[in-house]
């Protein structure tokens, strides 16, 4: 049996984080299940737990602009509904959440919670990381802010410090006008991810201007290459269209899945790359 | 142990137990809330949904401690009300019900969809049940329930 | 006539286009147990309290087959206790009474089977049980598991079973096969293979056992509660009456309560036996997906001998099943793989050989269907292969050699049923525009549609309703113009407790909510015999038809009058169990399934855009409710034919979690649109046939048919996943 705590607001789960570095808990939906035990007994949590979800500072989608970029700022207990529901929510991440579970899980589960979960097939993850997410971190005293990238060091794991708190996520809200998600599921819905993959791209003046390319569950964390981004920024359509064979061979080196109980490596590498071949060819067909 | 109030069907109820408890074992064990059934226990089957603060939540998932001043209801807390007692005839009549594991749940998500949207097509409560498993149906008389209720309740809701 | 039945309030619904119901007890009425399920008013095992309840959990084996070298246990505290096969009374024994009695109620001295039962943990406290048993310490000397087909042949790490690993071998055979083969022209030939199935039922399973009245009381979520009795009963070493079985409404079984409770029953009981306590047993679903019995995996290879105007003259056939550890049921469900080997054709020559075998993986049991969808998968897919290898019509083959009524079966015996198949096509072709569609798919790149024809036996097998079951059911005039009905067969979801009101309703003249039908009790009811088999309401229904007829005549000696009718076989029925000679089954289900497929080339995903299904199950008892099953078999089949994953490694289900056994949800497929021709049945209550099985048959086959269609390369094998598919595609 552990302790919890319920914070009365966010300065107060501050403190108690600092003072006992407890496990924050928001919706539960990831927490319940990994810490799940025998039915009619607790949870098998390892340390104390603190109950984040109920702390209305950080429900809250909202829009900031600054220096001529528009970022959309989702607060830390803002559940999988909310953002979905948001109209700002990029599309990517708005598809990405839909297809996580099914409504009941979607209405308590938070974003933020995904994220700290830091699993390799999270979706809303995958999208996240093509967004260039930024990752609101505080501690008593002080706040931080990192890319996602940054933020997920491996699976289950992240840079969250004992004493700090994911406070918000922001997203640059670009343009960009050939964007995809697609989860490849266990089934066709209520599924968990065998693999996922995110692109959005955008041209301007008839040359890919900026894009972003990531793959879920086919390693040990989301994938994304911003090395072979940069070889695709700049090209046209055409000339994207006769570099797919080169790309799809750089990404190959890439994606280096694992087999499991939902899929196999090789059906995992196969359909990414079919995936990404696919969104190659649609995207040369625009600008 | 501690003292954790909440609104259960529209009454303060005060539960003492650890604030990690499952929702769900506190609703079915402390409550005697049986309606709330165990499916899975991992939010996979949905045969626990309750409605939280008037949006449908799996109650395995929830430690007690997060639901605290929260408005929980369970099917016993629409079973007689009269969007209850629609749902439920709906159910009836279409031939909804089998072994009746998934239904109360069905009619918790049932309640859900239709508060949100009152005149769903056949594709909307297909994604508004999906959470919902049932093993006995294929779904399709389920779906046909919930068609019957909205038609009949469109003053309902 | 029928009493004051409800008319269906939304009209539409039940859309038989244009075919004739037939007599009127088809009018669909209200389910009687509908709103107080919907409600959750309806209690379950897990629903109810019972004063000073225990918890029980049990001490499985962690290795697939080991030598128990030593067992560490703490110290028990007051009040918790530690039972195991030295519990057992001295009268009793060490075996589950079931069809085979090998299955041990506990492991002594080696364990067979990751998940075998070693003892019972109880106690007043869950976690501190829990605790307890995280603290027991098993110390094993491994031996080497056999757990394929080929392990088992080969008795790698020696026999699990016998001197051989086969459980059961049975030849069928009709006409002469081997000169017959020397006359064909062509042979085709193709090896079939299913997976395991895990029921799912959405109740999991779940046992109390209770000390009331100086004698056990087992409640049980459970399809057989005479079955758990008498197991229980050979257990303690007991006569059967000292042990009394109260079912308690079940949240779906498929077969998987069948036998299964008692292997639950068995150990519960001998703790009660000792504790004198409530005790609960009542699973969580990893340990319910984890360690309970599956659907029997399968192997089967089919060689078909041709003439040189493309009929079928010769076929031989080869069936394995995977038993598991222990034989349980197994050597039944390999009559009825067999049994239904070659389907709904008439094959002039035909062998069939059959061995069900021994592996250290969890004993595989009952469900749905009983080994026929086994069967049936591989001899339909056969039939699509064949008529591919000769460039003919898949359907158009397989319709030229549809058996007849009067042909010879594979038992040697004429079809008794009036075969309706030919009509049915008819039917399901209008409905679902199949031979349009055919062509119009031919060369279309993702689009792809699959037909498949089936029929199920209904009842036990031969002459086992005779011979072993010989179902009793029992009626009484109750105050109040009302009526008693007392049968053994439960309702699980089937609709059971609607349609035997029915039934009864319409021989009594009175509204079948009249008519008090309780959860069986054995202290009550008589044995009307197991709810398995598609047997309640052809054979039990039946018995109830004429019960209700001997009660109505002697209705007017007033309340507390009773009738009582035992099952007599049909006439003219013979049949020789030990060589399955003979009539196989008094009466056969009929059906056609088609699904329409697309496929995705990106992903494989297969996405189904439209399932049709025409059955012939003599007469609906009840329009919605054979609506209800229609529906609900067939996606069942369909999560079986496609997503439904099961995979054994070193001797674990590596899918133990709802979240990676995924079963179909309401988005996976599109409405199931059903049609039911009429065909009396003599010996059925209004002529009703069997029909729980027969809807799971057809699904598999004509799913996995749409998908080769539509990827342009032959299936064999189901779950027919992406990752298969992209196999197949390189």
């Amino acid at each position: 049996m552990v302790d919890s705590y319920r914070p009365k607001d966010l300065k107060d789960a501050l403190s108690i984080r600092a003072e006992y570095n407890p496990q924050p808990l928001a919706g539960g939906t990831d927490l319940m299940v990994r810490y799940q035990s025998w039915s009619g007994t607790l949870p098998l949590f390892t340390k104390s737990v603190m109950f984040v979800g109920h702390l209305k500072e950080m429900k809250y989608i909202k829009k900031e602009a600054k220096d001529k970029t528009v970022t959309l700022v989702i607060g830390g207990t803002a559940t999988l509904t909310d953002v979905a529901n948001h109209p700002d929510t990029p599309v990517v991440l708005k598809e990405a959440v839909l297809s996580i579970a099914a409504p009941a899980l979607r209405n308590n589960a938070t974003l933020t919670g995904n994220i700290c979960n830091a699993s390799p097939a999270g979706d809303s993850i995958c999208a996240l990381y093509a967004l260039d997410a930024v990752i609101v971190i505080e501690k008593s005293g002080s706040r931080r802010e990192v890319p996602i990238t940054e933020f997920i060091t491996g699976p289950g794991r992240t840079i969250l410090g004992p004493d700090e708190l994911v406070t918000a996520i922001k997203i640059p809200l670009k343009a960009s006008s050939v964007n995809d998600f697609t989860k490849v599921g266990t089934r066709r819905a209520n599924a968990l991810s065998k693999l996922s993959f995110t692109g959005v791209a955008d041209y301007k003046n008839g040359r890919i201007d900026s894009i972003a390319l990531t793959f879920g569950a086919v390693g040990p964390t989301v994938v994304r290459s911003v090395e072979l981004e940069k070889k695709l920024i700049g090209l046209s359509g055409p000339e994207l269209k006769a570099m797919i064979p080169k790309v799809i061979d750089d990404y190959s080196t890439v994606i280096v899945p694992i087999d499991d109980q939902r899929s196999t490596a090789v059906y995992r590498k196969k359909v990414a790359l079919n995936l990404l071949e696919k969104y190659l060819k649609e995207l040369s067909s625009h600008e | 142990m501690k003292e954790i109030k909440f609104i259960l069907n529209g009454k303060e109820v005060s539960v003492k137990a650890d604030p990690l408890k499952r929702l769900l074992d506190v609703l079915r064990e402390d409550e005697k809330m049986t309606g709330v059934k165990e499916g899975c226990g991992e939010g996979e089957c949905g045969a626990c949904a309750v409605l939280k603060d008037g949006v449908l939540v799996n109650s395995c998932m929830i430690p007690l401690g997060a639901a605290e001043g929260s408005e929980i209801v369970t099917p016993e807390g629409i079973r007689e009300t009269d969007k209850g007692k629609c749902i439920i005839d709906a159910f009836g009549d279409a031939g909804a019900v089998q072994c009746g594991f998934c239904t109360p749940g069905m009619m918790m998500a049932t309640e859900a969809l239709l508060t949100i949207n009152n005149k769903p097509d056949e594709s909307e409560i297909r994604e508004a049940l999906s959470g919902n498993l049932c093993r006995c149906t294929g779904y399709d008389l389920i779906v046909k329930g919930v068609q019957i209720a909205s038609e009949r309740g469109k003053d309902l809701w | 006539m029928v009493g004051a039945i409800h008319e269906l309030p939304i009209k539409g619904w039940i859309d038989t286009k244009g075919v004739k119901m037939g007599a009127r007890i088809s009018i669909p009425v209200r389910r009687i147990d509908a709103k107080e399920k919907a409600g959750g008013w309806t209690k379950y095992i897990g629903d109810y309290q019972f004063k000073n309840l225990q918890h029980g959990r049990f001490l499985r084996s962690e290795r697939a087959r080991a030598k128990i070298i030593e067992i560490k246990k703490p110290d028990f505290p007051e009040g918790y206790y530690y039972i195991d096969a030295s519990d057992i009374p001295s009268s009793g024994k060490n075996n589950i009474q079931m069809i085979k009695d090998d299955w041990r109620v506990f492991a002594v001295s080696d364990v067979k089977y990751i998940g075998e039962t070693i003892a019972v943990i109880l106690g007043p406290d869950k976690q501190k049980v829990l605790d307890l048993l995280n603290r027991i310490e098993v110390i094993y000397e491994d031996l080497v598991p056999a757990f394929t087909f080929d392990d088992a042949l080969s008795c790698k790490g020696g026999a699990v079973y016998g001197d051989n690993n086969i459980f059961s071998e049975y030849l069928l055979n009709v006409g002469n096969v081997d000169n017959a083969f020397k006359d064909a022209v062509k042979i085709v030939e193709g090896k079939y293979e299913t997976g395991f199935q895990e029921h799912l039922y959405m109740e999991t399973q779940g046992l109390v056992g209770a000390w009331e009245d100086e004698k056990i009381t087992i409640y049980a979520s459970s399809q057989c509660p005479f079955y758990i009795r008498k197991s229980v009963a050979v257990t303690l070493g007991v006569p059967v009456e000292d042990i009394r079985v109260r079912q308690t409404t079940t949240g779906g079984a498929f077969g998987g309560k069948e036998h299964f409770p008692d292997v639950i029953a068995t150990p519960l009981a001998v703790a009660v036996n000792k504790v004198k306590k409530p005790v609960a047993m009542i699973y969580d679903r990893i340990e319910d997906i984890s360690f309970t019995s599956k659907r029997h995996p399968s192997k089967i290879t089919i060689k078909t001998g041709l003439d040189k105007s493309n009929n079928i003259i010769a076929m031989d056939i080869d069936t394995l099943v995977n038993g598991g550890a222990y034989e349980s049921s197994t050597t039944i469900v390999l009559q009825r793989a067999i049994l239904h080997g070659i389907g709904v054709y008439n094959i002039p020559n035909a062998r069939i050989r059959g061995r069900a075998v021994a592996t250290n993986t969890f004993p595989s049991d009952a469900y749905r269907g009983f080994g026929a969808p086994q069967g049936l998968f591989a001899i339909e897919m056969h039939m699509s292969h064949v008529a591919d290898e000769l460039g003919l019509d898949s359907s158009d083959f397989r319709r030229k050699h549809f058996i007849k009524t009067n042909d010879i079966t594979i038992t040697n015996a004429k079809m008794h049923d009036d075969v309706k198949l030919p009509e049915m096509f008819e039917k399901i072709d209008e409905m679902s525009d199949y031979s349009s569609k055919v062509k119009e798919f031919a060369n279309d790149p993702v689009k792809g549609i699959g037909i498949a024809f089936v029929n199920h036996g209904g009842g036990f097998t031969g002459n086992g309703e005779q011979a072993i079951i010989k179902g009793v059911v029992k009626m009484k005039r109750l105050e109040g113009g009302k009526a008693g009905l007392y049968v053994s067969v439960v309702e699980m979801g089937q609709g059971l407790q609607t349609t035997m009101r029915k039934i009864a309703a319409k021989e009594l003249g009175l509204d079948y909510e009249d008519i008090v039908y309780d959860n069986p009790d054995t202290d009550i009811v008589p044995d009307s015999g197991p709810t398995c088999a598609s047997r309640s309401i052809m054979v039990v229904g039946f018995l109830v038809q004429e019960c209700a007829k001997k009660l109505k005549a002697k209705w007017n000696e007033g309340v507390g009058v009773e009738a009582e009718d035992v099952y007599k076989h049909p006439d003219g029925l013979v049949w020789e169990q030990e060589t399955l000679q003979g009539d196989a089954y008094p009466s056969y289900g009929w059906g056609i399934n088609v699904i329409e497929v697309e496929f995705d080339p990106v992903t494989y995903e297969v996405k189904t855009t439209g399932i049709w299904a025409v059955w012939d199950i003599g007469v609906a008892i009840d329009e919605t409710i054979m609506q209800g099953q229609s529906s609900g078999g067939v996606i069942q089949a369909l999560g079986y034919a496609s997503i439904e994953k099961c995979e054994l490694k070193n001797g674990t289900f590596m899918q133990h979690t709802m979240a990676d056994y995924t079963i179909p949800t309401s988005l996976d497929f599109p409405k199931v649109e059903t049609c039911f021709i009429d065909n009396p049945y003599k010996y059925g209550p209004s002529g009703a046939k069997g029909a729980g099985e027969l809807v799971f048959d057809a699904a598999p086959p004509a799913y996995a048919e749409a998908v080769q269609n539509a990827i342009g390369k032959r299936i064999y094998d189901i779950p027919v996943t992406p990752e298969m598919i992209m196999e197949a595609l390189k």
